[in-house]
């Protein structure tokens, strides 16, 4: 039987998490949990907004001792750290299920090959993406963000990748690597060993536009640029992955993935020879 | 909406549109296409020149495997042309990944019909 649970993963905005009230807003009626470090300076009042119930705090220093954090800054404002503690949380837990989701969405939909729309059952729309995830075999599958769909819909409707809204099995666990670009490190990394990773477009958050809103991963990407967020992904990968100048709104540096490179195809059982 | 509509272009093998499972194509592509090593030969070209030690080499030479560069369509055409002795080599190292029992594509498809009954629901409750 799933015992599934939303994490909200945040870090020095007891006041601002705004994912919290969509998430009930827009039909999700299970167990939220806020996932905190013992080094967040706010912590107290974490506890004062949502209890003591509801906020888990883990200790960073040692789950950054147990992870490959890929450079020797010792920055500790990162999420990597949290995103591992989760499987450890949600098997204390007793969890089978459970969603990684950052602290700022504003916005949960579902999308069609034009345009999308608030989704207020939320329930159902992380029951089937759980569906998904046990029957696939994916270490993790995600939902897509607004960068997905520039340019319209890409003829891709599952892409090979997974960033913000990580749904997990407990009994799948992998590793985020470095403290940096963590997401695309792992999915680039876990991926061309063979582990799977999905990000659905038909389903979509929307965040607080990145680099806008203070505290949390912004401050380490305005401290160091983009340039070591994205080369700690070469670092992994230095056959697949490379650094581009990314030409949106704001020009910025950014990884850039050579997917026919990047990870194994899946093929149809048909094609195996004992089967055929 | 176009979640379920089968594609034209696929003459072997039919996926749902959208889908991530590679229909392998017909050509059998020769071995020595499925990789590009030529930065990891510029790298061994310069570690093979140096002074440093035998070990340092050894490690090195580890090391600048990492830039050899896969072509994973052309592993997957090739995979399908290979001897079932190839071919369970190639799934024991994650050369590609079998779709078994069709669990991802129908998996896939079950996620669309979901997600569109999702969507049409709230067009339905804003018209």
């Amino acid at each position: 039987m799933r015992n599934f649970a939303a994490f909200i993963l945040t870090h020095g905005r007891p006041d601002n998490v705004i994912t919290f009230g969509k998430l009930r807003a827009l039909g999700y009626s299970g167990p939220i949990y806020l996932i905190v470090d013992n080094e967040d300076a706010t912590i107290d009042r974490y506890f004062a907004n949502f209890g003591s119930k509801t906020v888990i705090v883990f200790d960073k220093k040692a789950m950054a001792d147990k992870c490959d954090e890929a450079n020797n800054f010792d920055d500790q404002n990162v999420v990597v750290h949290a995103r591992n503690a989760s499987f450890d949380i949600a098997e204390t837990l007793g969890l089978t299920h459970f969603v990684q989701l950052d602290d700022d969405y504003f916005l949960f939909m579902t999308r069609d090959d034009v345009r999308g729309r608030t989704i207020r059952n939320l329930d159902t729309a992380f029951a089937v993406t759980c569906d998904f995830l046990d029957v696939s075999g994916a270490a993790s599958v995600a939902w897509s963000q607004g960068g997905d769909h520039i340019g319209g819909f890409s003829g891709v409707r599952l892409k090979r990748k997974a960033m913000n809204t990580f749904f997990c099995r407990v009994d799948r666990r992998f590793w985020f690597l470095g403290t940096v670009n963590e997401d695309v490190n792992t999915y680039v990394c876990e991926g061309q060993r063979g582990r799977l990773f999905f990000t659905f477009t038909g389903l979509q958050i929307d965040q607080k536009e990145t680099q806008s809103q203070a505290g949390g991963l912004t401050d380490i990407y305005l401290q160091r640029g983009t340039y070591v967020k994205s080369f700690t992904s070469v670092l992994f990968c230095p056959s697949s992955v490379r650094v581009a100048m990314m030409t949106s709104k704001h020009r910025r540096l950014h990884h850039l993935i050579d997917w026919g490179a990047a990870v194994p195809c899946i093929v149809p059982e048909c094609v195996q020879k004992k089967s055929c | 909406m176009t979640f379920l509509r089968r594609e034209d272009k696929q003459e072997k093998y039919t996926t749902a549109t959208g889908s991530p499972i590679y229909a392998p194509k017909d050509r059998n592509p020769h071995i020595l296409e499925l990789k590009d090593n030529s930065r990891q030969q510029v790298l061994l070209n310069e570690i093979n020149a140096s002074r440093v030690t035998q070990e340092e080499k050894l490690f090195l030479a580890a090391a600048a495997q990492r830039h050899t560069v896969f072509n994973y369509e052309l592993i997957a055409d090739y995979y399908a042309h290979a001897t079932p002795e190839m071919q369970r080599l190639m799934e024991a190292s994650a050369l590609v990944i079998i779709d078994i029992d069709q669990a991802i594509e129908r998996g896939y498809v079950r996620l669309c019909r979901a997600v569109r009954d999702l969507h049409m629901e709230e067009v339905a409750k804003d018209a």
